[in-house]
């Protein structure tokens, strides 16, 4: 196999999300004047930062042959922690820690229960979805958590040489996890957890050390993520994230990540990510309701799933 | 057959208690008396092996010979009851696989520890990886250059950085022999390389073993093909029946004496093949039968009363054939008829017609191991049975006792989980629910694998009732001499191809073999 | 050498099945739980109270004795909350649009059964594994739902419907009756007709049944109509209660519906379960529900209860299967 006939099989698959951008593109663009304003796409880009913060640890997860459905739950808890510890003691850093935390700990506690007490990750991350989300509700009663310090507010609304920091933020966000997944061990082993777990086992590393890190990689980005969207929303509110996860599987989906044979693509998933994004701000502007853009995105998904099984198969 | 081996490659012999003396070399890793044994089976009996450095040492022999064991232990995975190790001379332990990798022994195994979306370098140096002046991070440079000199050094030209689920099994095969070679194997184990290769690749393949052998690495290699034996072997040893037979040299010996030697044994005398009536009409015809399963233009019939046996190695198609007639795989040429009637099209089809399949793996196929042993009895057979779809217990219970008896089948009651029965029980609890479907043709695929002789001589005589009462039987199996014992008249497969046909008269164990190998 | 099976008289014709001791235990499981919520609640064992856990436990069965048959087949149905909404929403403008709770009712059970359909096609035909096909039509349900109803109610059903939710029948709620009758069909199906002895057999092993004869793919696509059909049922017993009809009704059900079906003995990893396992499964997780509301506790942490009960089901079946092996 050549180096050239790499590149050409390398670009094969970028038609499939790629086409699918261009073409909504096109299609809102002349359904809707405003939408290829330089606003609005820069608007776009900002909105969709959160979900691609999620969706990078959501693919190495999926590679894994795995899943985090509580990641959007988790995200939703650690913002709360991040408002609440930054309001009582002043301090947006202690905040940060605190959504860190809170991350990790969901992280780490998805990890053991998938790889220690062997069950499956949809049903566990199903349950802590519901222990995130409680716990959301029971600390915060129901209400959002105001009063916000100006300084993280900033950080959604303020910018760099002309680009907002939230895009810097997620730009940071790609850039270590592409690191970590193309250039370290770490990112290597989880290519294996996927695609041959036995072979990780012949070399003598530990899957169940793995998989315990890869999902406490995820509850640590949705700490980070939590920032993004407690700054974005000025507040923390307890429904806030929800749903979140499923932008960010159907995200992964149409990027062209398959949920078998440890296979994930990182530019497909942030293409899946602003694929989803340019869905929703186009929707948004016909004025279509929010839960009526979910059904849009859940037929994405299932078209999307239905042709990756034909691909398969071929 | 076996001629023009380059002078220098010729040992000396000498007498000695083996046939074989090694004049001038010591061999890099010998085993002396080994001897295990499992529950119920002796796999080895005080044989002794020995592989010097740069030689290719053929183990030829049936399956069940003892080959696989006796590679196990070699790697560390098995530990022997009893015998030596020596590793260059000198006598040393083998625990387990830490030591036999110190001894430099690698085995190349028919399922490959590849990643799939990792490319050649990555998965050669996997666990090893170099690391970079950067903190945390590898150096993607330094392993594809190591890499490189690893596949250069075994003749593979090809870009480390390919990912691996793009090259073909041959070359898989290769980036798993670069992935030993990287960590100092001396002596591989290579069990069959050829089985999915093309002719062309296996050329590749025995340059890179002349490659090897001039490097001084040993290699161990597990072969059906006689053809290869000779044309790459410096050392031919045959095993039987968990022994040494003997060791040779390719010059000393023909393809048909190995065969015999590899066959030869003492007749099982428990079961005796009763008269027979003679065969009825045809029931199952099939014509120029082709599958991407993996056999093409395959034609067989069998006839009421009749069993047909169905041989030829691992891997030469028998069980692809079963399916596509039984129908859980689709044909894609070629026609079915079971009386007269097509047939093959879902295997809900074939048990309305009264078809049997008794799979391979009857834990993994043939039985559900959650349920009890009268629930899978009664399965294949509910809609018989509950004509109104309605189910009564007492009905399925009273059957179920039925065939349980009749099958002499140790269990205390129907309501054991099935997975609590030893192994025959379990395969009579397999023919019991065809039984209990009133099949008229039945499918065995190797039907006492994994099972004790005891319980094997009775699943003959079920098979004798079966057809004894009118059915049709063809019987998958890769034990030879149950063919020659229980069967009518066998048809023999190879590489996806019926290789041939062979009548009663010509039915023996070595007739099988030999037409079940390339020759 | 032969074997001869045990002759029958020694067979100890009282020893108990294992299956009927983990019904057993479930059951002291729950009188125990009754027992303990009495002492700590005065108001546990009164009459209305009781009459309440009953109709919503009822609810409870329902939904969870359709999803019974779906998890034995080693499947997931994670979209029947959101079925509720949507064929519940259809149901009431139906019953609205004609004045017949007759032609409400067949709507509704249509709608869910078509819902049914949509998840079994893409689960044998696309091949999507089931938690992923119903996650996604959950989505796509309520999606639709929203869309539909727009963010409005519908208000006010004839009298003679609401005694569906709300009626009682010698003093024990409508919806009880419901209970038994499903009670009543959900075993009989499982364990008295040829498709629960197949569909228990595709749990254990798909590949087993299939070459035994069993036509799986229909089958699976069975479980999942009935499942939905029986969600489609379930949200009138909902609009006649709440006597309105709104994009969220049954949300709050899924969960607790899944529960219902593990803490009832059903495995996750299908072939084992009955009916009247989840029967005592909904019952105990009502308990469980009705005690924390009467102990005062913050209903946020219900959710959160649910799923801890879920993890511990599917943690002890896993187990169990582990020694099992």
């Amino acid at each position: 196999m050549t180096a050239q006939a790499l590149t050409r099989a390398r670009l094969t698959r970028v038609p499939g999300v790629a086409v699918a951008l261009i073409l909504l593109c096109v299609v809102f663009a002349a359904a809707n004047p405003g939408f290829a304003s330089p606003a609005n796409i820069a608007n776009i880009l900002t909105q969709s930062t959160i979900l691609l913060m999620l969706a990078l640890p959501m693919t190495l997860i999926i590679m894994t042959e795995g899943l985090d459905l509580s990641i959007g739950a988790v995200l939703t808890l650690a913002s709360i922690a991040l408002a609440m510890t930054a309001i009582s003691t002043g301090s947006p850093a202690l905040g940060l820690l605190a959504a860190l935390g809170v991350g990790a700990c969901f992280g780490l506690a998805n990890g053991v229960l998938v790889a220690v007490f062997d069950i499956p990750p949809f049903i566990t991350t199903l349950g802590t979805l519901g222990i995130a989300q409680g716990l959301s509700l029971v600390v915060t009663d129901g209400q959002s958590v105001v009063g916000i310090p100006r300084s993280i507010e900033l950080i959604y609304s303020g910018s760099l040489a002309g680009i907002p920091y939230a895009i810097l933020f997620a730009a940071l966000a790609y850039l270590v996890t592409h690191v970590l997944l193309y250039r370290t061990r770490f990112g290597t082993y989880v290519f294996a957890l996927g695609g041959n777990r036995e072979a990780l086992k012949v070399a003598g590393i530990s899957v169940r050390g793995m998989l315990i890190r890869v999902y406490m990689f995820g509850g640590l980005m949705a700490g980070f993520a939590a920032l993004l969207l407690t700054a974005r929303l000025n507040s923390a509110h307890p429904t806030a994230g929800i749903g979140m996860e499923f932008d960010s599987i159907a995200a992964i989906a149409v990027g062209g990540t398959s949920f078998e044979r440890g296979n994930g693509w990182l530019f497909g998933t942030l293409l899946g990510v602003v694929t989803i994004g340019v869905l929703r701000n186009g929707l948004n502007l016909m004025a279509v309701p929010s839960s009526t853009q979910v059904a849009c995105i859940g037929a994405l998904v299932i078209l999307a799933l239905f042709i990756d099984g034909l691909r398969g198969e071929a | 057959m076996g001629g023009g081996k380059p002078a220098a490659s010729r040992r000396e012999c000498g007498a000695s208690p083996w046939g074989i003396e090694r004049v001038s070399s010591v061999p890099v890793l010998e085993l002396r008396g080994i001897s295990k044994e499992f529950p119920g089976v002796k796999a080895l009996d005080d044989v002794s092996f020995a592989i010097d450095a740069g030689e290719v040492h053929m183990l030829v022999g049936e399956n069940g010979a003892g080959k696989s064991t006796l590679m196990k232990i070699l790697c560390g995975a098995y530990r022997a009851d009893r015998g030596n190790f020596f590793h260059k001379g000198q006598e040393v332990a083998m625990h387990g696989p830490a030591d036999a990798r110190k001894f430099g022994v690698a085995v190349i195994f028919q399922e490959f520890t590849l990643v799939p979306y990792l490319d050649i370098a990555q998965n050669i140096f996997l666990g090893r990886e170099f690391s970079s002046t950067l903190p945390g991070l590898i150096d993607r440079s330094r392993i594809h250059a190591e890499a490189k000199r690893v596949l250069d050094s075994i003749g593979f030209d090809i870009d480390p950085r390919t990912p691996v689920h793009k090259l073909g099994v041959a070359q898989q095969q290769m980036v798993e022999i670069a992935k030993a070679l990287s960590q100092n194997a001396r002596i591989l184990v290579m069990d069959e390389p050829t089985a999915a290769l093309s002719d062309r690749e296996t050329e590749l393949l025995f340059a890179m073993i002349e490659r090897l052998k001039r490097d001084g690495v040993g290699i161990i290699y597990i072969s059906h093909r006689l053809s290869e034996v000779f044309a790459l072997g410096d050392r031919i040893t045959v095993m039987r029946d968990g022994r040494r037979i003997a060791s040779l040299l390719p010059g000393e010996t023909t393809p048909d004496k190995l065969v015999t030697l590899m066959v030869g044994r003492e007749v099982d005398a428990t079961y005796t093949r009763p008269d027979r009536p003679l065969p009825g009409k045809v029931v199952l015809e099939v014509k120029n039968l082709s599958a991407t399963t993996g056999f093409s233009d395959v034609s067989l019939t069998v006839r009421a009363g009749e069993i047909v046996g169905l041989c030829g190695l691992v891997g030469s198609g028998r069980t692809e054939v079963a399916r596509a007639i039984f129908g859980a795989d689709r044909a894609s040429a070629g026609e079915i008829r079971l009386n007269g009637e097509p047939i093959g099209s879902s295997p809900e089809d074939s048990v309305r017609r009264a078809v049997a399949l008794i799979p391979e793996s009857r834990k993994a196929q043939g039985l559900a191991l959650a349920r009890s042993v009268g629930d899978n009895i009664v399965l294949a057979g509910l809609r018989k049975l509950f004509p109104s779809r309605i189910y009564i217990p007492r009905r399925a219970t009273k059957a179920a006792r039925s065939v349980i008896d009749k099958l002499r089948i140790a269990t205390p009651s129907p309501r054991r989980p099935v997975s609590a029965l030893s192994g025959g029980n379990q395969q009579k609890v397999v023919i019991g629910k065809w039984l209990n479907a009133n099949a008229q043709f039945y499918i065995f695929d190797e039907p006492t694998r994994g099972i004790d002789v005891g319980a094997k001589a009775e699943i003959f005589r079920l098979i004798d009732n079966l057809v004894h009462n009118g059915a049709g039987v063809l019987m998958i199996s890769s034990e030879q001499i149950e063919i020659v014992h229980i069967c009518d008249r066998a048809y023999v497969m190879r590489a996806g191809h019926i290789a041939g046909e062979l009548s009663r008269d010509e039915l023996t164990e070595a007739n099988i073999v030999r037409l079940g190998m390339h020759q | 050498m032969s074997t001869t099976a045990i002759p029958r008289s020694s067979r100890n014709r009282f020893a108990m099945s294992g299956d009927v001791m983990q019904m057993l235990y479930r059951v002291l499981a729950l009188l125990l739980l009754g027992a303990v919520l009495t002492a700590l609640s005065d108001v546990f064992f009164t009459t209305g109270n009781i009459l309440n856990v009953l109709r919503q436990a009822a609810l409870l069965f329902l939904m969870a004795s359709g999803l019974t048959l779906v998890i034995l087949t080693a499947g997931l149905d994670l979209s029947i909350g959101a079925n509720v909404a949507l064929s519940g929403c259809f149901a009431a403008s139906v019953i609205k649009l004609t004045g017949s709770p007759w032609l409400g009712a067949g709507v509704g059970i249509g709608c869910g059964a078509a819902i049914g359909m949509a998840n079994g096609v893409l689960v044998t035909a696309l091949r999507i594994p089931s938690f992923v096909a119903t996650y996604g039509m959950m989505w796509i349900l309520t999606g639709v739902t929203y869309y539909y109803m727009g963010g409005e109610t519908i208000h006010g059903f004839p009298p003679g419907f609401r005694q569906l939710g709300s009626g009682h029948l010698f003093g024990i709620p409508v919806p009880v009756y419901v209970m038994f009758v499903f009670l009543a069909i959900g075993v009989f199906f499982a364990q008295r007709t040829i498709w629960g002895q197949q569909i228990y057999a595709i749990g254990a092993n798909p590949v087993a049944a299939r070459l035994s004869g069993v036509p799986v793919e229909r089958r699976l696509i069975l479980v999942y109509v009935v499942s939905g059909a029986v969600a489609g049922l379930a949200s009138l017993i909902v609009l006649a209660r709440i006597n309105s009809a709104q994009g969220d009704i049954g949300e709050e059900l899924t969960l607790p519906a899944i529960a219902a079906v593990l803490v009832g003995g059903t495995s996750l990893f299908g072939g084992s379960g009955t009916v009247g396992g989840t029967l005592i499964g909904a019952l105990l997780l009502t308990l469980v529900l009705n005690g924390m509301n009467l102990l005062q506790i913050n209903s946020s942490w219900q959710p959160l209860a649910t799923g801890i009960i879920i993890l511990l089901a599917v943690w002890i079946d896993t187990r169990t299967r582990r020694i099992g092996e």
